[in-house]
This record gives structure tokens, sequence and C-alpha cells, in this order.
């Protein structure tokens, strides 16, 4: 069980979500040269880059500094998210011994405390949900799952290094859940990990190019 | 078209296969994307008179709009009747101005007010969109001006206001039709059917400037209240008067009033 979770099953899980995202940002590029030609006429990267920048720093735009709590769980969350997966000692283990390439690590004190910061800021997310009026009637129950996607392969992982369980069993349940965190990426709104860039760049033309307005 | 089918705003069908035919031309990459990844943080709220005035009602929140809306045009396919579709009219038309503030506001950039305005394109097509809008609409078909006004009572109205403001600035014109202006000068068509001295005010600060500028006898108005109902096509036609007026009179360039 173990070899097939962490051998075939990784590839599966690395091709649909590699495979599966540039399928997607094509087709939504080329979809809009179809349709969306008006779109191209004041398309322009200092715009693009800018706003893409002001919302990619903490605080960088008007939103973020008139809601500071979002903006800092909203920050953690996704520094971890990114961070802790792609610079944790163990991971960068397996990569060595199966391809012999590696890259930093980070000292696994820090990678624990990175877990706790990201279920943390995703218990704020989630209160934010349940309290503010205007959070929760946009919210659906999709919201919700896709939060428990992206968190459990943090809550796993961290009960694996803590051996609170069996550690084979939770290790293959660790697997398991950053697998299915990697291919929902391309069929759910986690896409916007990819996305996020296309429509800020849009919308910095929009109103930057277009009528020299910013964004942020 | 169904134009003989659907008359009135007492008909009590929607003609679905329409709805279908604008949401599948609107689902471009654009609205794909927007539809697909909105994160539903609330940050739009914050942005829009609309749920500040009404004490943080949450249901006057941008997101929360579009969703009420086009989303649910998506989700059903176009499959809804004309109740839902009136009340949907009530949002897109009553409950937003399509400002665009919260599209500024938005960490994705989705355009939310684009999706509002496409949501009144579609209560358009089934004729829902307000009273007001539709005697503007039938104006600009009938006039090429939101007022009705005819070209003569125009042109009359300008040269009323050029003699009046000539005992102040002499030498003041308000040149009609001149060929190879620098500024073609349009205005609202409230100004000459109600305030034409805002026209004589205009014109002795062209004077005082010694601009070489004019006033096209037809395509002056450059409102477009057909572009906020929804109205694709009276929009577009519109638009093309004023600019045809430019062409036609060979004019460097289109003032538009304040």
């Amino acid at each position: 069980m173990y070899e097939f979770v962490s051998g075939p099953l990784v590839w599966v899980a690395f091709i649909v979500f590699i495979g599966g995202m540039i399928i997607k940002t094509v087709g939504l590029i080329s979809l809009s040269k179809k349709k969306d030609k008006v779109v191209y006429n004041h398309l322009n990267l200092d715009w693009s880059m800018r706003s893409i920048f002001r919302w990619l720093v903490p605080f960088g735009s008007r939103g973020m500094r008139e809601n500071p709590v979002l903006t800092i769980a909203g920050f953690v969350f996704h520094i971890c998210l990114l961070a802790v997966p792609l610079f944790l000692l163990g991971h960068n283990i397996l990569w060595d011994e199966a391809w012999g390439i590696s890259l930093w690590s980070m000292p696994d004190r820090i990678a624990d405390w990175m877990t706790l910061f990201l279920i943390a800021a995703a218990i704020v997310l989630i209160i934010r949900r349940i309290v503010l009026p205007e959070v929760k009637i946009v919210t659906t129950s999709t919201d919700y799952i896709l939060l428990a996607i992206a968190c459990a392969p943090f809550i796993t992982g961290y009960m694996a290094y803590h051996q609170w369980m069996d550690a084979k069993t939770i290790t293959i349940i660790h697997i398991l859940c950053g697998e299915l965190m990697l291919i929902s990426i391309p069929f759910t709104k986690l896409s916007h990990m990819i996305l996020f860039f296309l429509s800020r760049a849009h919308i910095g033309s929009e109103f930057g190019e277009r009528r020299g307005t910013v964004t942020w | 078209m169904a134009e003989a089918a659907v008359d009135t705003t007492e008909d009590q069908t929607v003609d679905t296969k329409v709805i279908k035919e604008r949401l599948d031309l609107l689902k471009g990459g654009r609205f794909k994307m927007w539809l697909e990844i909105c994160a539903h943080c609330g940050l739009c709220a914050d942005s829009c008179f609309f749920y500040l005035a009404h004490d943080k009602d949450p249901k006057y929140m941008p997101s929360h709009k579009v969703m009420k809306t086009l989303g649910e045009l998506y989700d059903k396919k176009g499959e809804v009747d004309r109740a839902t579709l009136k009340e949907m009219a009530e949002v897109v038309y009553g409950d937003c101005t399509a400002c665009r503030r919260c599209s500024m506001f938005c960490p994705f950039g989705i355009d939310i007010a684009t999706m509002i305005a496409a949501g009144r394109g579609i209560c358009c097509s089934q004729d829902l969109h307000p009273d007001g809008l539709k005697a503007a609409i039938q104006n600009y078909k009938d006039t090429g001006n939101q007022m009705a006004m005819s070209s003569e009572d125009f042109v009359e109205t300008c040269e009323w206001m050029a003699e009046e403001t000539e005992e102040e600035l002499k030498g003041l014109e308000i040149p009609i039709d001149k060929q190879g202006a620098r500024i073609m000068y349009t205005v609202n068509a409230r100004e000459p059917k109600f305030y034409p001295q805002d026209i004589a005010e205009a014109a002795m600060i062209f004077h005082a400037a010694r601009e070489n500028w004019t006033m096209p006898s037809n395509g002056w108005d450059d409102t477009n209240l057909a572009m906020f109902a929804g109205d694709g096509k009276t929009m577009t036609a519109q638009v093309k008067l004023v600019y045809d007026a430019a062409e036609r009179l060979g004019a460097e360039n289109i003032g538009i009033t304040e």
C-alpha cells in the first residue's frame, strides 16, 4: 500500500496537477482570444505586473489594509501552504533518494511551527465565514471542503511527524491527502494558484491601460 | 427573433432559447474564469455603497448580487421562469449602478460589475428593463437622442443661445456642422431640452479659448442609457451615430460634456 501511494500515485497526482493546469490555462487563453478579443487591445505588461505585485505583497492594496485580519491570516496560510511541503527536510530526502535532487530545506522545528500557523490561519478563515454576515452569505459548502482538502495534508503530516497514530497508516493517509490536494487544483477554484495571475493581469490592464486607474 | 411573441411585460413567458444563446456567447475565457475562481472572501462588500448605505445588509454585497443573478442563470442553464428573472432584474437594475468599484477591490480582479451588466443584457432581452430606460431607448431609436428632440429643435436652441450670449461676448458663435473642426462638441440631451444655458456656457469657453469647434446637427447626444439597460444593439447604434457625425464633419476630436 505504501509503495503504491508513494510511487505510481504520486506520478498520477503530479501529471494530473501539472497537465491539468496547462490544459486549463491554455484553454482559457485561447478561448479568450476567440471570444474576448476586446481584452487584447489594452493588455499591458507594466499594468499587469503592478496589479499582480500589489496583491502579492502584504498590505499592498487598500482592501488588505482595511481588512488586516484576513490579510494576515491569508498570507500566513498561503506562505505556509507553499513553503512547508517544498522545503520540508523529509520531502527533500525523499526526492534526493528518488532522483538525486533536492531543494534547500528548513529545520523541522520551523516546519512544525509553520504547520501550526497554517492550521491557526485556517481556523481564522473558517471563523470569518461563520461570523461575518457578508462572508457567510456567499459561503458555500465547497468553500469548506476545499479548505479541508488544503489543510488535510498538514494535519496528517503533523500527526505523522509526531507519531500520534500508527506511523505507517498515518503516513499513507498523509500522502493520499497530499495527492488529493494536487489532483483537486485543476478542477476547483484552487486553480487560482495560476489563474490569479491571469485575472489580475486582465483587471490591472482594464483599469490601468484604459483609464489610468489603479486596482489596489 | 421572437419580437412578436414577447411583446410586453405582461407576457408571462421567457424565451429561454435567447437566454441560453446569450449565456453561451458571454462565456469566454474571462467569464468562465471569474465564475470559477471567486473565493467568496467578502472583500468586495465594503467597496459597495449600496451595501454601506443599507447598514451593511449582506444581500447588497457585490459577489452575492452576481451569484443570485448571472451565477444562478448559469447554474440553471437559462431555465428560469419570468418571476425569477424579474427578481433578478430588481437586483441588476435596482441594487447596483455598475460603478465597478467592487471590480477594483476584488483580490482576484474579477470584474464583478461587468457580470452585472451581462445580467442586465439578459433581462433586457426579455423586456424586463425599467420603464424609464425603455422610453429613452425608444427615443434613441426614433431621433438619435434620449429626449426625442428633433434636429431642427436642437439647431434652433443653439442659435437662440448663440444670439443671447453674443450680447455678452462679441463674435460668439455656436457653429453647427462645420467641416474640419478640431473639436466636435457633444452634449447630454437634457442640456438643449432643459438647460440650454449649459451650451451657452460651453460656447463661451470655446470662444474665449479661440477654439476651432462645432456641434453636429445629428449625433450630438453623448449619453447612452441603452448601455445601462443592457441593450447592446441600440447602444452600438448610438455610439456609431456620434462617430459617424465626427467622420462626416472631418472633426479631429470628439468633446464630451461635463
